[in-house]
């Protein structure tokens, strides 16, 4: 049985559609990544994996409980850290977590949790008095209270500075090892593409492509091969665009980008050694899992969501 | 859409779910009560100044002093049970719809909402942190008024007990159903601070009862702090004013729990 089953799954808003139809299948033990652009769907989703909002249509299963009729039951097994929401300005770290550690059938330890998410020193702190990585980890912990199964973090690393990103991450993989299934959601795709086992790239309310992370980004386009270089003398800007294998040039104040299928730098080297212009600085990009996400969701910016 | 689409909205339910370990409660009247001494403006406005001013009525000689336009009492008599009452009218409409609105505006409810807490739960933890509060205030008033600066003692202590207990409930019935809706904590002190005028109008803190016009003095017996203050007078319809407020309570509570909003 798959952790979370999601399939047709549909959710508007007063006539403006927010989830037009996603399906996707979370396997027990998986770091499943959503991601998508800002207004795309993503946290509409997850609410109502969470039982927060009720779907207009499709079906939601975790762990074979329905968030609707079988609240109490999943709400047991499910932690979650959601987007935007806080503890009371005056609440210490510690009663925080021993508050929700109450509400748990079989609660994690509070003074281990305390020891493994580095709020030890922190425990007596007050929860407004906390920077926004330990309110971060204060988040991951008390979705951690309960000893879920399944754990849902809703963009857990918007608003961190890249140290505590990273510390954020080596968290994710610590739940993981744990044996705990983790739906992550996040518009970094360096972030998908660190922790991810299989992602959904959630488009206008629809799920654009589904996949490993590495099998997504051999998604991008073909011709998405470019090289950025620093000419050692002025390069004829039509003729290099004139080349069979390239498809654009750039000029950069100094520098050409130049863009072409996968036989452009050999192009684009044969044709400076000609006219023996050397290429400083020069750097080859890959297609990454950020162009298959630009090329998969690029025309959602004409905008017609509704 | 295809055929097998299944609609998932759940049956609405009658009565509200409260299904939670006593631990759970336990812990949630005890952080509730720790919050809520950290909050300065409830700690005054619920506790001290109801407190201060039973101590000045009592150090006011005239005070003390029977007077004929009241009847043979002194003005000391009339107040220590306006003043037991007051902890209860302040933090049922001010203290609890507030605190909860905030909540629901910081997105800790939200939080909540995901965890195995009922909202009934939630509610009912917060009252019997703001009912202890107010209880123990009036017990102190009530103390210091007759036994401190010699005020008479109630001629039906039972009714008298029973009228506040049931307006302290209607009250906070009242406020939790503010609680349960307000989106912020301006919408909250926007519906509680007008229901708590219209509490101490009707109760005759501005105008005396007595000059009222009749019509205005029957809608008093079923406002909530009119109809108790009705109740201590000894003249009025003790029972149906004691209906009045268990009717408010039973209403109110279950309204509240079956409308709340997380968010």
């Amino acid at each position: 049985m798959p952790a979370i089953e999601v399939s047709h799954l549909r959710k508007s808003y007063h006539g403006t559609t927010a989830v037009a139809d996603v399906s996707f299948d979370v396997a027990d033990g998986e770091i499943f990544g959503i991601v998508g652009s800002n207004g795309a769907g993503k946290t509409t989703t997850v609410e109502c994996i969470s039982g927060l909002r009720t779907p207009d249509g499709g079906r939601v299963r975790v762990l074979g409980l329905d968030p609707q009729h079988d609240r109490e039951a999943l709400r047991r097994v499910l932690g979650v850290q959601l987007q935007e929401s806080q503890m009371p300005a005056r609440i210490k770290v510690r009663e925080a977590l021993e508050l929700y550690a109450s509400f748990y059938p079989d609660p994690a330890d509070v003074d281990t949790l305390l020891e493994q998410w580095g709020l030890a020193d922190k425990a007596k702190a007050r929860f407004g008095k906390l920077s926004g990585g330990q309110k971060q980890r204060l988040a991951i912990a008390l979705a951690m209270v309960g000893n879920p199964r399944v754990v849902v973090l809703d963009e857990l690393t918007t608003g961190l500075d890249p140290h505590a990103r990273r510390t954020a991450w080596e968290l994710v993989e610590k739940v993981r090892e744990a044996g705990v299934t983790v739906l992550l959601v996040t518009h970094f795709m360096a972030e998908a593409e660190r922790l991810c086992d299989r992602l959904a790239v959630i488009d206008r309310g629809r799920v654009a492509a589904l996949d490993t992370p590495a099998a997504l980004a051999g998604l991008g386009p073909a011709s998405a091969q470019r090289i950025r270089f620093r000419p050692s003398q002025p390069v004829d800007v039509a003729e290099l665009a004139a080349l069979p294998e390239v498809s654009a040039v750039e000029q950069r104040g100094a520098q050409l980008a130049v863009s072409g299928d996968a036989d452009v730098i050999g192009a684009v080297t044969a044709y400076l050694a000609r006219r023996q212009i050397i290429a400083a600085e020069l750097r080859v990009e890959q297609t990454s899992l950020d162009d298959a996400f630009i090329a998969l969701t690029s025309h959602s910016t004409k905008g017609d969501v509704g | 859409m295809t055929a097998q689409t299944l609609d998932a909205r759940p049956r609405p339910r009658l009565l509200p779910e409260f299904r939670m370990t006593g631990k759970a409660f336990r812990t949630l009247v005890r952080t509730q009560a720790k919050l809520l001494c950290r909050e300065p403006a409830v700690v005054l406005s619920g506790v001290a100044l109801p407190l201060a001013l039973i101590v000045v009525f009592g150090l006011i000689p005239s005070f003390s002093k029977p007077a004929a336009s009241l009847g043979g009492k002194t003005t000391l008599d009339v107040y220590v049970p306006t003043f037991a009452m007051l902890s209860s009218v302040l933090t049922a409409l001010t203290a609890l719809p507030v605190t909860f609105a905030d909540l629901r505006e910081r997105g800790v409810l939200r939080r909540l909402a995901v965890s195995p807490v009922p909202a009934a739960g939630l509610l009912a933890a917060q009252v019997t942190v703001i009912a202890t509060a107010a209880a123990s205030t009036a017990l102190l008033v009530a103390l210091i008024g007759t036994l401190g600066c010699g005020a008479a003692l109630p001629v039906n202590i039972g009714l008298m007990l029973a009228s506040y207990l049931l307006g302290t409930t209607a009250l906070l019935s009242l406020g939790l159903l503010i609680a349960a809706r307000a989106a912020s904590a301006g919408v909250a002190t926007g519906f509680g601070v007008p229901a708590m005028i219209v509490n101490f109008f009707f109760a005759g803190v501005y105008v005396p009862l007595q000059q009222l016009p009749h019509l205005l003095r029957t809608v008093s017996g079923f406002v909530p702090y009119g109809a108790i203050v009705d109740t201590w007078s000894g003249s009025g319809a003790a029972w149906q004013h004691l209906l009045v407020l268990a009717g408010y309570t039973v209403a109110g509570s279950l309204a509240a729990a079956r409308f709340f909003k997380w968010e």
